[in-house]
């Protein structure tokens, strides 16, 4: 199917990006321990370790907005919206995507590209310390990450539709959850018997999906393909 | 449409999108680009000319350039590599058999694992249905009654969000300008005398009524002794602490016996002489770190903070010890929170003053040397810990030992790195980011130590942090933008008019915000709550003389009973999906009724006694 074939690959086109920045967080995390150890205990601070830290997490945290789009990470309030058909879900989205989320998106990488394009010129430098590094790369996130999101965003415009024509939401890519962790552990655990362990591991998306529906949604557990949060699939 | 009435629909309107479930961060920022056009259209320019892009970008890079943002997700990536660090249930099966003659052991154990829990990680989900498999099941064949297993599980789950480091601090502190290290000093104290509330309430119910919480029976109350530990004692001494110290001088019979095929060797002693010590090392520890804290760090703290402000020196009975004098300043700029940039020019300055001549005088209590009393309690103490102790070690024979390696491999390692990062964090010794950075990388160290982690989990735990940063700080881009075209709309101003004209007394302000924010918790998440809906209260705590670190605090503890109250709380449901089949929701909602009541109880001490909350960042950071 060519619709499907689309929406993996725009997916694909955001999760890679995701991923491939969120290693930013081990670097970050790496630079501020060096940073501590040169500064408490060799008593050599480095100037730049502020708009480098800032730098990191900034471009973490905006390229990885379509990923978590893709995902469908980003926190709604799915109370009433978990117990919903999956069509009406997808009437509600796709309005509200176009009424809100592209005016917003858009507006953001036009904005995003002005701004960036002035720093370019005046190359701009930091001015936290003296002699600071380079910021025009770190405002290039901006609408670059904007890019990103609007295409995630045709994606899942796209998905409404599908969904509006054949009443199930069109499959996600899969990834790490949150929920994981109870599979993790209860794999390691010694102390728990093998019936309930593994009836907990089978069961746990579906009581994630029914504790976020808040058991309004009976149905919500039974169905599979539409999954209100957290849960890309 | 005039703007204030322009600016109240966009507060209805993002409440009734909110209900639809659409992405809030996008909802929020599309409301404030449509809304911010209108209200900035200027129609002398063109109209791709308007300041709103203008306003929309500057947030956003705001956001980027955030520093109290940028702890988020350092301490997101602790807490995700704890998790699949730690492994719960041997915590929870040593902790239980430590308090195994403890009234409702199970619950106890229950609740301590979930505080120690909420302090790695802040999910609710994951915690009550792991939670539920772990320990629902073995206290409901105990024959312990199904409300008190159920509502202990439910509770303790939500802690987590409340107990530092948890990033719904950051993310309020972020939002109120307030100082990150200010407000997990002040969500300490009511964050564990919550747990301690729960505590006493369970263990209370329990004597009064032993029926609920029968007792386990004695085969599952006895500690595994593996054989070489009682040849051992048999060979040495029934005190274990004693045998020990023999072996380690004359291990002649020790190395007679045999563990797994192998004889015992000197390793294997000493090991375990370490093991059998430990609890004398971990008070000398913590009892050297106050003594560090409070006497010698606070002297050098002085002399670089009081550099500026040369003072006469007061007499006062509460002198320095000498160690001050001969210890030299070792950590730059100690006490700033702000990163700072320039630690050489905060040496430079303390070596201004002469250490005696700055030694007393600054306003701050943690500024003027130790306390009156300080020595006598702190000896005190010290007598008591070493009376303790030595009771302890008197008793200690092969199954207490056993509990005690137990308890070392599972509690212990999770419980140093959090004590580590949380006193590093409050003693001002380093900034948040920078504990959250050694945190997570204390994380890494003990994860791998444990052989828990793989590098499939790394990469889980690398893409969850993501995603969760992504999460909350595209919610902060959107409502950064939100809230500034509110506030060109004035509709922050009608409200504040509004309220005013009310003719509120502080405490009706007070439990008026606090009863919204609690209605409010039914149906959203914090993150929403605290980032679109905490801003518009903000600006009226001034009006009233509201401490927002104080209403900060409460406003966490509420969302615990929010999260607690029927029929909407989440962990009920969690909770559901995982409990035999004959467990209702009604019997689990029954069950968290008394800790909601336990929460509220709580929120009317913090407010009658504030010293409960302002008191530890009051004397770590000074004046409030």
């Amino acid at each position: 199917m060519n619709i499907q074939k689309f929406l993996l690959t725009a997916d694909h086109i955001s999760t890679w990006a995701g991923k491939a920045v969120a290693w930013l967080i081990i670097l970050l995390m790496t630079t501020v321990c060096v940073e501590v150890f040169k500064r408490y205990i060799l008593n050599m601070p480095t100037a730049w370790i502020f708009d480098a830290t800032n730098m990191m997490y900034g471009t973490l945290f905006m390229m990885c907005g379509a990923y978590t789009l893709a995902q469908d990470a980003h926190v709604r309030g799915d109370f009433l919206y978990g117990s919903m058909k999956p069509r009406t879900q997808a009437t509600l989205d796709l309005i509200l995507y176009i009424l809100f989320f592209l005016p917003g998106v858009i507006a953001l990488i036009k904005a995003g590209i002005d701004y960036a394009g002035d720093s370019w010129r005046i190359q701009e430098h930091s001015n936290v310390t003296s002699n600071g590094p380079a910021v025009y790369p770190f405002k290039t996130v901006i609408p670059i990450a904007g890019v990103l999101v609007l295409i995630q965003g045709v994606a899942e415009i796209v998905r409404c539709i599908v969904c509006l024509k054949t009443g199930e939401w069109p499959e996600r890519l899969k990834d790490a959850e949150e929920i994981d962790v109870v599979e993790q552990q209860l794999a390691g655990s010694t102390y728990v018997d093998e019936e309930s362990r593994k009836r907990a591991i089978e069961s746990v998306h579906e009581i994630d999906d029914a504790a976020h529906a808040r058991g309004l949604g009976d149905r919500a557990v039974e169905e599979v393909g539409r999954h209100p949060k957290g849960e890309g699939k | 449409m005039s703007d204030p009435a322009l600016g109240l629909t966009m507060l209805a309107l993002i409440v009734i999108v909110i209900m639809m479930g659409f992405p809030t961060a996008f909802t929020l920022m599309g409301l404030g680009m449509v809304f911010g056009y209108i209200a900035l259209y200027d129609p002398s320019h063109p109209w791709l000319d308007n300041r709103v892009f203008d306003l929309m970008v500057e947030r956003t890079y705001g956001a980027m350039n955030n520093d109290t943002l940028i702890s988020i997700p350092l301490f997101v990536l602790m807490g995700y590599v704890m998790e699949r660090g730690a492994l719960v249930d041997k915590m929870f099966y040593s902790i239980q058999l430590a308090f195994r003659r403890v009234p409702a052991s199970l619950a106890v154990a229950t609740l301590i694992v979930c505080t120690f829990w909420g302090i790695a990680s802040g999910l609710v989900g994951a915690v009550v249905v792991l939670m539920g498999v772990i320990a629902f099941n073995p206290m409901l064949k105990a024959g312990y009654d199904v409300k008190l297993a159920s509502g202990v599980i439910t509770a303790g789950g939500t802690l987590g969000i409340l107990i530092p480091p948890s990033v719904m601090i950051i993310v309020y502190a972020a939002v109120a300008g307030q100082s990150v290290v200010k407000l997990y000093a002040s969500a300490m104290f009511p964050g564990f005398f919550l747990s301690f509330l729960y505590l006493v309430y369970i263990i209370g119910w329990a004597l009064i009524n032993p029926k609920i919480a029968p007792p386990l029976p004695p085969e599952q109350q006895k500690v595994p002794v593996s054989e070489w530990v009682r040849k051992f004692a048999q060979a040495y001494s029934r005190n274990m602490m004693v045998g020990l110290l023999l072996a380690a001088v004359m291990p002649g019979k020790a190395f007679a016996i045999e563990n797994d095929g192998r004889r015992l060797s000197y390793a294997v002693i000493w090991k375990n002489l370490l093991a059998a010590l430990f609890p004398v090392i971990l008070s000398a520890v913590t009892l050297w770190g106050i003594w560090w804290y409070v006497v010698i760090h606070q002297q050098a703290d002085t002399q670089a903070t009081a550099g500026m402000v040369i003072r006469q020196q007061q007499a006062s009975p509460a002198t320095a010890s000498p160690a001050d004098q001969d210890k030299p300043q070792e950590l730059g700029s100690a006490e700033s929170d702000a990163s700072s940039d320039q630690p050489q020019e905060a040496e430079g300055v303390e070596q201004v003053g002469t250490p005696e001549f700055l030694k007393q005088g600054a306003a701050a209590p943690s500024e003027s040397g130790p306390p009156q009393g300080f020595f006598t309690y702190f000896w005190l103490t010290v007598a008591a810990t070493a009376l303790l102790l030595l009771w302890y070690y008197w008793k200690l024979e092969a199954e207490s030992f056993e509990l005690l390696k137990l308890l070392i491999s599972s509690v212990m390692p999770l419980g140093i790195l959090t004590i580590v990062v949380l006193a590093v964090i409050l003693f001002g010794i380093t900034t948040a980011t920078e504990s959250a950075a050694i945190g997570s990388a204390g994380a890494f160290i003990l994860a791998l130590q444990a052989g828990t982690f793989s590098w499939e989990r790394m990469k889980q735990s690398v893409f969850l942090t993501a995603k969760t940063t992504a999460m909350v700080c595209w919610l902060f881009i959107g409502s950064a933008l939100f809230s500034g075209v509110f506030a060109i709309l004035g509709g922050q101003q009608l409200v504040e008019t509004w309220v005013l004209s009310l003719n509120m007394t502080p405490i009706q302000f007070m439990i008026l915000s606090q009863a919204i924010i609690f209605v409010l918790g039914w149906p959203l998440e914090w993150t929403e709550i605290i980032v679109i809906f905490v801003p518009i209260f903000l600006p009226l705590l001034k009006h009233f003389q509201i401490d927002p670190i104080l209403w900060g605090t409460l406003v966490f503890v509420n969302l615990q009973a929010a999260f607690l109250s029927p029929p909407v709380a989440m962990s009920a449901f969690y909770l559901k999906g995982v409990a035999p089949k004959h467990v209702t929701l009604n019997q689990i909602f029954a069950g968290m009724m008394p800790y909601m009541i336990i929460v509220i109880i709580c929120m009317v001490f913090m407010y009658i006694w504030p010293g409960m909350t302002l008191w530890l960042p009051n004397y770590l950071y000074g004046g409030g």
